[in-house]
């Protein structure tokens, strides 16, 4: 077949590239500290004396964290361009950006988790009634 | 969720927690909890966020859990349908591209795509080219920290001979003798001091002193946190070596007396030994430890009972041999004025506990036997030479 010597030369490649990024993976520090990923791989079984696969795993986990918060970020930046439209003055003073479990919620759908929160809780049937119409 | 092993106590907390109960969420985690708290919020902060909700925080930690152990999940079964043990990074990458199948990756719809050369890896080559090292903000000690158990030493290791064929020497070996046989002996003592022969008593007072002391030590080297409790438990434990298997009997109410114990004068070093491995044991490890604690209070309540039969004037004294004790000054008003028979046969639980208060602390209860124990020897001195 043509490929097959490509294809070794390629793997080849690749295979150098990986061991040469597992390699820059030791360089580099994740956010994530290395004893917390081996502590829950080591709950689910995992079973590996590479410190560079805790690396890998740590910095996949990073990444995920950092794509579902900048998913938020967006809806968070979204939303205030959606107000400020309304009112101008809102501009200045919703400049904080806050993680909300709304924005959450939102971007965690399109990754498959379902975090769907109760919007309130109510113990009474006029919970949340206006309280001229809750004396009835 | 629930697994068949569940533990009471895991019971109560997930009914505490229940909006949170995962296994992911546990009391024995907390320090991990705090960890990923921290670590998600700085990758939130990288990414620009300025503040977030409480309970976003916490989801969000919880599925970089979630998605840490699916990872291995998948990682450790791909290595075992291998016929491996260890995980590889092919594992790895391949567990990585079946979480991220749900958005896709590049190149995933390959049919001979190779792992190595995987899009999962590009892009994750791709995020640490760009992003910035922002290293952990603490420093993580290595956890859970697993601490080295020594066995309390079987037959065969100590040396000695196990009593009787039916006592493989695998076991761990009996206690001294002296902790659980003097018992008796040392009652027999009792009357002849009253006579004047103490030396004999003071011989098995030391036999017993270091056979307690070396139950301590083997205690002690198990690791095993509540050693105050059990430090306390020891002299309970000589004293009743006349009666049943302490670990057996019931527990007794404070105050309750089981048996007319006659006293037994403790050594002053034994008691202050004892109490310088106190700490205050208000905390009792759960488990067996619990039970012993329960099994030497009333032996403990019956030694001062015991004391305080014995006691004759009543004096004020003051203890500096002591120094990691810290007790709460106004005991001693309470021993003034009172003038308990020699030789009253019992005095009723109440009184007692009214003369002690009601402190449940194990080392003031320890200081005032010592005193009491002083005092009457001091008397019984003044009687001998009568």
């Amino acid at each position: 077949m043509n490929h097959n010597p490509q294809s070794s030369d390629g793997k080849h490649d690749d295979d150098s590239a990986l061991s040469d990024f597992l390699g820059s993976l030791m360089d580099y520090t994740p956010t994530i500290p290395d004893e917390l990923v081996e502590h829950y791989l080591a709950k689910s079984g995992f079973q590996c004396p590479d410190v560079r696969l805790i690396r890998l795993v740590a910095v996949a986990t990073q990444k995920f964290v950092a794509e579902v918060a900048s998913d938020a970020l967006q809806h968070c930046k979204a939303r205030q361009a959606a107000v400020v439209k309304d009112k101008r003055d809102k501009q200045q003073k919703d400049k904080r950006l806050i993680l909300t479990m709304d924005d959450l919620s939102k971007s965690l759908r399109e990754y498959g988790v379902n975090v769907k929160h109760q919007e309130y809780f109510a113990d009474s049937p006029s919970t949340g009634m206006d309280p001229a119409s809750r004396d009835e | 969720m629930n697994d068949g092993s569940l533990e009471n106590r895991k019971e109560h907390e997930k009914s505490q927690k229940q909006s949170k109960s995962s296994k992911f969420r546990r009391k024995s985690d907390d320090f991990a909890l705090a960890i990923r708290k921290v670590a998600v919020a700085q990758v939130c902060e990288s990414v620009g966020f300025q503040s977030f909700q409480h309970s976003a925080l916490e989801t969000l930690s919880d599925i970089i859990v979630r998605y840490i152990y699916s990872i291995g999940k998948t990682a450790s079964l791909n290595a075992n349908l291998a016929g491996r043990a260890e995980a590889n990074v092919f594992d790895v990458i391949q567990g990585l591209e079946e979480l991220g199948s749900g958005l896709g990756f590049a190149g995933s719809s390959d049919v001979d795509r190779c792992v190595a050369n995987s899009g999962i890896v590009r892009d994750i080559v791709h995020y640490v080219g760009h992003v910035d090292d922002i290293p952990f903000a603490y420093d993580v000690p290595r956890f859970p920290v697993v601490k080295e158990w020594k066995g309390m030493g079987s037959f065969w290791e100590k040396g000695e001979e196990p009593l009787g064929e039916h006592i493989p020497s695998w076991l761990p070996a009996f206690p001294d003798p002296e902790t659980y046989a003097t018992r008796s002996s040392a009652g027999n003592e009792m009357m002849s001091v009253s006579n004047g022969e103490k030396t004999e008593l003071a011989r098995v007072e030391r036999k017993v002193e270091q056979s307690l002391l070396n139950l301590q030590q083997r205690f002690a080297h198990n690791g095993n946190e509540g050693g105050s409790s059990r430090d306390g438990g020891d002299n309970g434990r000589a004293r009743k070596a006349s009666l049943s298997n302490p670990y057996l009997a019931a527990p007794l109410l404070f105050g309750e007396k089981e048996v007319e114990v006659s006293p037994v004068l403790l050594p002053a070093k034994l008691l202050n030994e004892v109490a310088l491995r106190n700490h205050v044991p208000e905390n009792c490890v759960v488990g067996n430890h619990v039970s012993l604690l329960e099994t030497f209070a009333p032996a403990i309540e019956a030694i001062k009972s015991g004391l305080c039969n014995s006691d004759n004037e009543q004096k004020k004294v003051l203890y500096n041999q002591r120094p990691l004790v810290h007790f709460k000054i106004g005991i001693g008003k309470k021993s003034l004025g009172m003038a308990p028979d020699f030789n009253s046969s019992k005095k009723d639980p109440g009184k007692i506990a009214s003369w002690f208060g009601n402190d449940n602390e194990k080392d003031d209860q320890k200081r005032r036997a010592e005193k009491i124990l002083k005092e009457s020897r001091e008397s019984s001195q003044e009687r001998a030479q009568l």
